[in-house]
């Protein structure tokens, strides 16, 4: 079975569901049913471990049996053209041999990877030794770098981790401290660690002449990518809207520029208020650039600034099943989706004293009952000050009367202010005679 | 004459306010002679006047009703205690604190002895007003008194004692030690719960678990319970104090607050169940723990608390909807059907609690805004009082203030030893809120 | 507050119940139940048992009266069960008290009217029902824009044909004869809103206050 309707996108792995749409060309859903991603333009946009790590990425969750597969193979060719051997055992155990005899474990390639790299290994511990008796502090330094790097292809993050991490003491100007920085983050944000993706995101920032706007461009997405990961999506919206366009393919062993304009993009709806989302995104010359390159969220965003919200959840709806297979964002795609649906309403409600909910439920495709709960919900919280008129189905402003809100305020601080003060000098008194319940015998 | 008649004829000579002094001496070196002529001390009892020879009665009573007293000699004893009471000189009696204090417990006991609290109330109420310098001032009789009202399930005659706001703690003057506060603070608290006044009762409660302590004790753990249930029938939550927004001054006794949830994760739990605000969920908790909140005596007070979370859950659909189906209405509060629905809201609406016109025509039930317009002269009359209220309150404090800052101990204390007890201790309202009063 | 000294209140027909009698006579309901209840602490402290003739159905009565059904259960509480079993005038106070808790308004009329009371007690009976009454018509109108006639009769303990001649002559509400539905209206309640020249000097005090 491929692809499902559109609501079965929400459980995941639920088994029958079908992903679709093209991820990296303009969009071209039509209906309900939703296009296969398109894995190979998919995987063009990435290199490095990056890329491998997405195709496995959609191999594990897109639950459609040729898109799995195709992500393996493409994987698998990947991974030959590197050193990680351990990977490559991976996605050989992935494959199962459904990809036939020209996909299975090359034990020959292994064994000669292996003894390659052990060899490598060897030369390049001993090189670095060499370095640390003669003192010598560039060398020592790019030792490290070039045994940061030579685990790092073999897939020893750990390992890379710390070769990089030890570099640090021996950087002596600007641009290796930021050299450092970006490996150092590089290698993080593999691992999943991002509280080292901000701290050295902040080391780097802290590093003075940092003018290349391709470094001050990577700095940024991963700064965005760790308040992502945090969920703190209005500081990660900042961070990819102000991400310069020079960016460019220069950081696709970690991020596209097609990812800056979805995560930027759907952060920002779900946390910028109107004149934020205005002047940061929409006015936005450079951000625009990016935007060009997702026709799909460009418009989406200005639906959404338009209050055309059906138009608007209709292309989030399309761009959903894509986003789940994404490595960095699936984690976060329900609650955004739901943020940006609450915004949704509540800019809906806003300018009006009554709604009628028959209209507004069609604006955003959905049940009279259904949007009645999702209202109450936002009054509940106090989001929308408004009440229902569940009987008429009409949403009303609700006006804060101050002048009795004060009286009761008041009232209130009046009785607190009594009860304090009472138990104060309660207090002070019992202090005062020392009145202190003690261990021991009974005290009758 | 012998040494009892002695005596009796020096009460009935040196009663006088100039020789009692010397009469006080006397009584307190003639202990043993009183328990020698124990026999005899009901005939001696009839020579006095209680309303004249007030001190000396007290000695001789006191020393008659020690021991174990059979129910003849119980019944004579209340019926003597009860007069005296009620008609002995306060500057007499507030030479012996103690004596009396121990004269008022044998009235509370030999009332439990008969089964027959209500006959402690009057007496003990009289007795509390006879010691008091003012009603401002704790006595060890105030739990005692509290007490014999619960039993006798008299809580309204408590009120005339439980509504004077208690600051004075003098333990010379009144022979209080601190398990009275204690009690007091918590029977206080069950009677406002018996009368439905919970901001009252979580006061009292409070005041239990604040206490100066070195030690955690079976009382304040009790209130402590007590307290989170009141919580939640008042307040709709209970901020668990150790962990988030703490619900209690940070003066609460370290002792207290590290060893008190631990004894009461019953009751903690019903609390975090309580916010998630699904009736289904709390029942169910309450059933399952329903030998532990029974053990506790606090069954009741429990299903208190499931009734005001339906209260609470209708409350805030008012804030969410104009208009509502009963029908809606029973689904959203987890009620049986529209009929349940309307008897609940119909309940609140007597009660004050929310303004709704219930259409039986549609179902449906429309919610209204708080008519009070704060623009009746009730309502001035009610400002007016709030505000004296504050404004005695302000001139109290400030004299309280006058009078620590003169105080020889407290000036020696705060120059010598200044920590031992933090300015916070005093630090409950910021000093800032007085200086505009 | 005069305790009686041991001994005057010594037998049942010793012990006076004129302040309650005279608190019925000058209609002063109110006062009742705080002038039995204190009597009653006074009988105990002085030792004493209440009395064969103690008005224990006028004491309950008291308390709905003053709509404290709490006290009225603690009254109850506090009665031996002896008493309970030959007393069936508190037996039927106390079977009000039960409807009234149970919003049982059909009960409250029935039990009002289903016990000859003595005539003392009939009169705070009489109080009872028509404060309980007016009450129940008070909610009525303030909790409902539209009721069926069925439930606003046993609201009111009226037949239905009575509660709409009633309602709709006195009050103004309006029968939809198809559904069998009043339309109610709201009472208006009035609310003095003058103020006097005291409140005046209320606030110099306070403006004193705040500059002192």
């Amino acid at each position: 079975m491929e692809g499902g309707g559109g609501e079965t996108m929400d459980e995941m792995g639920g088994g029958g569901g079908g992903a679709g749409g093209n991820r990296a060309g303009g969009g071209g859903g039509t209906g309900a049913i939703a296009e296969q991603i398109d894995v190979e333009s998919y995987a063009s946009l990435y290199t490095g471990h990056t890329k491998v790590a997405r195709l496995h990425f959609i191999a594990d969750y897109c639950n459609v049996r040729s898109v799995e597969l195709e992500a393996l193979r493409m994987a698998f060719e990947e991974i030959k053209k590197g050193e990680n051997t351990g990977l490559f055992k991976e996605c050989v155990e992935k494959i199962n041999g459904r990809l036939g005899p020209s996909h299975t474990l090359d034990q020959e390639w292994i064994d000669m990877v292996e003894r390659r790299a052990a060899q490598r290994q060897e030369k390049l511990e001993t090189e670095l030794n060499g370095y640390k008796t003669n003192l010598i502090k560039e060398s020592i330094r790019m030792g490290y770098n070039d045994l940061g790097d030579f685990h790092y292809g073999r897939g020893d993050l750990q390992h890379a981790f710390k070769c990089y991490v030890r570099t640090r003491d021996y950087c002596t100007t600007s641009k290796h401290i930021i050299s450092m920085c970006l490996n150092v983050i590089l290698v993080s944000i593999e691992l999943g660690h991002f509280v080292h993706v901000s701290n050295y995101v902040s080391k780097a920032d802290q590093t003075p002449d940092v003018q290349d706007p391709v470094v001050v461009a990577k700095l940024k997405c991963a700064a965005g990518l760790a308040y992502l990961e945090s969920k703190k999506y209005k500081l990660a919206a900042r961070k990819f809207v102000d991400t310069n366009f020079e960016l460019g393919n220069n950081y696709i062993d970690v991020i596209a520029q097609q990812d800056v304009a979805v995560y930027g993009g759907l952060c920002a709806l779900a946390s910028f208020d109107r004149a934020e989302l205005k002047s940061k995104v929409i006015d936005n010359i450079n951000f625009r650039n990016f935007l060009e390159l997702m026709p799909e969220v460009r418009e989406l965003i200005h639906d959404f600034y338009a209050s055309r919200y059906a138009s608007c959840l209709g292309y989030l709806q399309k761009l959903k099943p894509n986003l789940l297979l994404d490595i960095h964002l699936y984690d976060h795609v329900d609650t955004l989706y739901e943020q940006i649906r609450h915004r949704a309403l509540i800019q809906y409600t806003n300018p009006f004293i009554s709604v009628d909910l028959n209209t507004m439920a069609s604006a955003f495709k959905t049940s009279v009952a259904g949007l009645e709960k999702e209202l109450a919900a936002l009054i509940t919280e106090n989001q929308i000050q408004a009440r229902i008129d569940s009987h008429n189905k009409i949403l009303y402003a609700r006006h804060a009367d101050q002048r009795n809100a004060t009286f009761q305020r008041v009232l209130q601080t009046g009785s607190d202010l009594q009860r304090e003060t009472k138990a104060l000098l309660l207090r002070a008194n019992l202090m005062r005679h020392d009145f202190v319940m003690k261990g021991g015998p009974k005290q009758q | 004459m012998d040494s009892l008649d002695a005596l009796v004829a020096q009460v009935q000579g040196f009663s006088g306010t100039d020789d009692l002094l010397h009469l006080f001496s006397l009584l307190k070196q003639s202990d043993e002679l009183l328990h020698t002529h124990a026999p005899r001390l009901q005939y001696a009892l009839s020579s006095l006047d209680p309303a004249k020879h007030s001190l000396g009665y007290l000695y001789l009573l006191e020393v008659q009703s020690s021991g174990t007293l059979s129910q003849e000699q119980s019944e004579n004893f209340l019926a003597l205690a009860s007069t005296f009471l009620n008609v002995c000189i306060a500057e007499q009696i507030c030479l012996a604190p103690e004596k009396f204090n121990m004269v008022c417990r044998r009235v509370k006991e030999q009332a439990l002895q008969l089964q027959e609290p209500l006959r402690a109330i009057l007496p003990l109420q009289a007795a509390i007003r006879k010691l008091q310098p003012s009603s401002e001032f704790l006595t060890a009789m105030h739990a005692d008194f509290l007490q014999m009202c619960l039993l006798a399930k008299c809580y309204k005659a408590s009120l005339s004692v439980l509504e004077d706001d208690i600051f004075e703690i003098d333990q010379k003057r009144t022979g209080l030690v601190p398990r009275d506060f204690l009690l007091y603070c918590y029977y206080g608290g069950m009677i406002h719960i018996g009368l439905k006044q919970f901001g009252k009762a979580l006061e009292f409660f409070q005041h239990a678990i604040t206490a100066p302590a070195t030690v955690l004790n079976a009382i304040t753990i009790a209130a402590y319970k007590k307290f989170v249930l009141v919580s939640l029938i008042q307040l709709g939550q209970f901020h668990d104090c150790f962990v988030q927004v703490p619900l209690f001054p940070k003066y609460t006794p370290p002792v207290v607050q590290r060893n008190l949830k631990s004894c009461v994760q019953d009751y903690v739990d019903l609390a975090t169940s309580y916010v998630t605000r699904n009736i289904a969920d709390v029942k169910g908790y309450i059933t399952t723990h329903e030998d532990a909140f029974k053990s506790d005596n606090n069954l009741g007070l429990a299903r208190q608390v499931i009734a005001s979370l339906y209260k609470r859950n209708i409350q805030r659909l008012t804030q969410t909807y104009l208009t509502l189906s009963l029908q809606d209405i029973a689904d959203n509060v987890q009620l049986d059907g529209p009929k349940e629905a309307e008897l609940h809201i119909l309940q609140m609406i007597q009660d004050g609690e929310i303004f709704a016109r219930i259409n039986q025509k549609d179902g449906m039930v429309s919610f209204q805004e708080d008519p009070e317009q704060y623009n009746t002269s009730a309502m001035t009359m009610r400002l007016n009082l709030e505000i004296h209220n504050i404004v005695r309150l302000a001139k109290k404090l400030t004299s309280v203030d006058e009078q620590v800052s003169c105080d020889q101990v407290y000036l020696s204390k705060i120059g010598r030893d200044r920590p031992r007890y933090e300015t916070e201790d005093f630090d409950i309202v910021p000093q800032k809120m007085y200086t505009n009063l | 507050m005069a305790i009686p000294v041991n001994g005057s209140v010594a037998g049942p027909s010793g012990l006076s119940f004129s302040a309650v009698q005279e608190a019925i006579k000058a209609g002063l309901y109110a006062d009742l139940a705080n002038i039995i209840d204190t009597l009653e602490l006074e009988v105990s402290a002085a030792g004493a048992s209440k009395p064969q003739d103690w008005p224990y159905a006028i004491q309950i009565l008291a308390h709905v009266f003053n709509h404290d059904l709490n006290s009225a259960r603690f009254v109850w509480k506090r009665t031996p069960d002896a008493v309970k079993q030959s007393n069936p005038e508190l037996v039927a106070a106390w079977k009000i008290v039960q409807c009234m808790w149970m919003h049982d308004h059909a009960g409250v009329y029935a039990a009002l009217r289903a016990y000859s009371w003595a005539s003392d007690v009939q009169q705070v009976v009489a109080a009872v029902g028509e404060d309980y009454s007016h009450g129940m018509l008070k909610l009525l109108s303030t909790a409902y824009s539209t009721v069926s006639v069925v439930d606003a009769a046993a609201f009111l303990g009226l037949s239905e044909n009575d509660v709409v001649t009633f309602t709709s002559q006195q009050h103004g509400w309006v029968l939809d004869p198809a559904t069998k539905m009043l339309t109610v209206m709201p009472m208006v309640a009035a609310a003095t809103k003058k103020t006097d020249s005291s409140q005046l000097q209320n606030l110099t005090e306070y403006v004193f206050h705040l500059e002192h």
